[in-house]
C-alpha cells in the first residue's frame, strides 16, 4: 500500500506542487541502512528524551518542596508567616 | 482541593499511560507497512512523529496566550503558563527533530536537508530554547519575565509559518495529510494517527501541568527568599 513514484531527495523545486502527499523514498534504493535499527533508535530517542525531561523535573520538584520548607520553618522560627506575602 | 487535584492528575497519568499503551501496540501489530521501498518500518515513526509536532504547536500556543496574557496583565500563574509552555515546546520539538532524521536517512536517504518545514521547525524550536535559557540564566526579575515573554509570542508567530510552509514551498517533506486522505489511504493507519494525537495531547496536558506547578514553586521559593532576607532569616 501507499506505494508512489519514488521521488529524488535532492529534488528541492520550489514549486509547491512538487511536494509528495504519499509516503515515497529515495530513488535507486540506495540507502543500506537497517529501517528496523533506525525506527528503534528514533523510539528510545523519543522516549530518552521524554523520560529525561520527566525525572529532571520531579528531581527539581522535590528540591524546590525542600527549600520552601526549609524557608517556611525558618521564617516561622523567627515569627514571620511564610505564606504572608504570596 | 490538593486531594481533588491530585486525583485528577494521576486519572490523567492513568489515562496518558494507557492510551500509548494501546498507540504502541496498535502501532506494531495493526498497521500496515508502508513506504515499502524504504525497508517499510521507519514509516511507523511518522505516528509518533507527527503527534509529537502537533503537541509542540499546542504547547507553543499556551506559551504564546499564557506570555501575552501576563504582557497585559502580570501575575506569576500567567508567568508559570508561559514557562511551562515554552519548556514543554522545546521537548515535543526535540522529539521531532530527533525522530525526523532518522525517518529520513532511510526515506531520502539523507538525515537533513534545508526543506522550509524543517528549516522553519528547527527556528522555532530555537526561539523556543531562547525562551528556556533567559528564563533559566537571566533571573526572575519583572524584566527578564517581560522580555521572556515577548519572545514566547514571538516564537508562536513562527508556527503558522511552519504549518504552511509545506503549502506554499516545494521542498522533500511530504504532506500526507490531506483532504483526500494523501498517504493514509488504510483505515488502521488513519486511527493510528488520531490515537497518536489524543496520547500526545494527554501528555502535553501532563507536562504542562507539573511545569507549571514546578514553575509556581520556584516563584515562590524567591518570595520566601526575599521575605527570609528581609527578616534576617537568612544571609543574602
Amino acid at each position: 500500500m501507499t506505494q508512489a513514484q519514488p521521488e529524488s531527495a535532492s529534488t528541492t523545486l520550489a514549486d509547491p506542487n512538487s511536494r509528495s502527499t504519499e509516503f515515497v523514498a529515495v530513488q535507486g534504493g540506495g540507502e543500506t541502512t537497517s529501517a528496523a535499527s533506525l525506527l528503534i533508535a528514533a523510539y528510545l530517542l523519543m522516549w530518552g528524551l521524554l523520560f529525561a525531561f520527566v525525572f529532571l523535573s520531579w528531581r527539581r520538584q522535590a528540591r524546590v518542596e525542600t527549600r520552601i520548607a526549609e524557608l517556611e520553618k525558618a521564617i516561622a522560627a523567627g515569627g514571620g508567616d511564610g505564606n504572608a506575602r504570596q | 482541593m490538593t486531594g481533588t487535584k491530585d486525583k485528577l492528575f494521576y486519572a490523567l497519568l492513568a489515562a496518558t499511560a494507557a492510551t500509548f499503551a494501546y498507540l504502541i501496540g496498535y502501532i506494531f501489530l495493526v498497521t500496515p507497512l508502508a513506504q515499502l521501498e524504504a525497508g517499510g518500518l521507519a514509516q511507523k515513526i511518522f505516528y509518533f512523529h507527527v503527534p509529537a509536532a502537533y503537541a509542540m504547536y499546542l504547547c507553543g500556543g499556551v506559551c504564546c496566550i499564557a506570555s501575552a496574557m501576563y504582557l497585559y496583565f502580570p501575575t506569576d500563574a500567567r508567568d508559570a503558563a508561559a514557562r511551562a509552555g515554552a519548556d514543554c515546546a522545546v521537548v515535543f520539538g526535540a522529539m521531532v527533530l530527533a525522530s525526523g532524521p532518522l525517518w529520513a536517512k532511510k526515506a531520502w536517504g539523507v538525515y537533513w536537508t534545508w526543506d522550509p518545514r524543517l528549516t522553519t521547525t528547527l527556528l522555532s524550536v530555537l526561539v523556543f530554547v531562547s525562551v528556556v535559557m533567559l528564563r533559566a540564566f537571566a533571573g526572575n526579575g519583572e524584566a527578564e519575565r517581560k522580555f521572556a515573554s515577548a519572545l514566547g509570542v514571538l516564537g508562536t508567530v513562527t508556527l503558522p509559518i511552519i504549518h504552511y510552509a509545506v503549502v506554499m514551498w516545494g521542498g522533500n517533506h511530504p504532506t500526507v495529510i490531506t483532504k483526500t486522505g494523501g498517504g493514509l489511504r488504510d483505515p488502521a493507519m488513519t486511527h493510528a494517527l488520531l490515537v497518536g494525537f489524543v496520547a500526545m495531547t494527554l501528555l502535553a496536558g501532563l507536562l504542562l501541568w507539573c511545569r507549571t506547578r514546578l514553575s509556581l514553586s520556584l516563584s515562590h521559593v524567591a518570595r520566601l527568599e526575599e521575605q527570609a532576607i528581609a527578616t534576617g532569616q537568612i544571609e543574602y
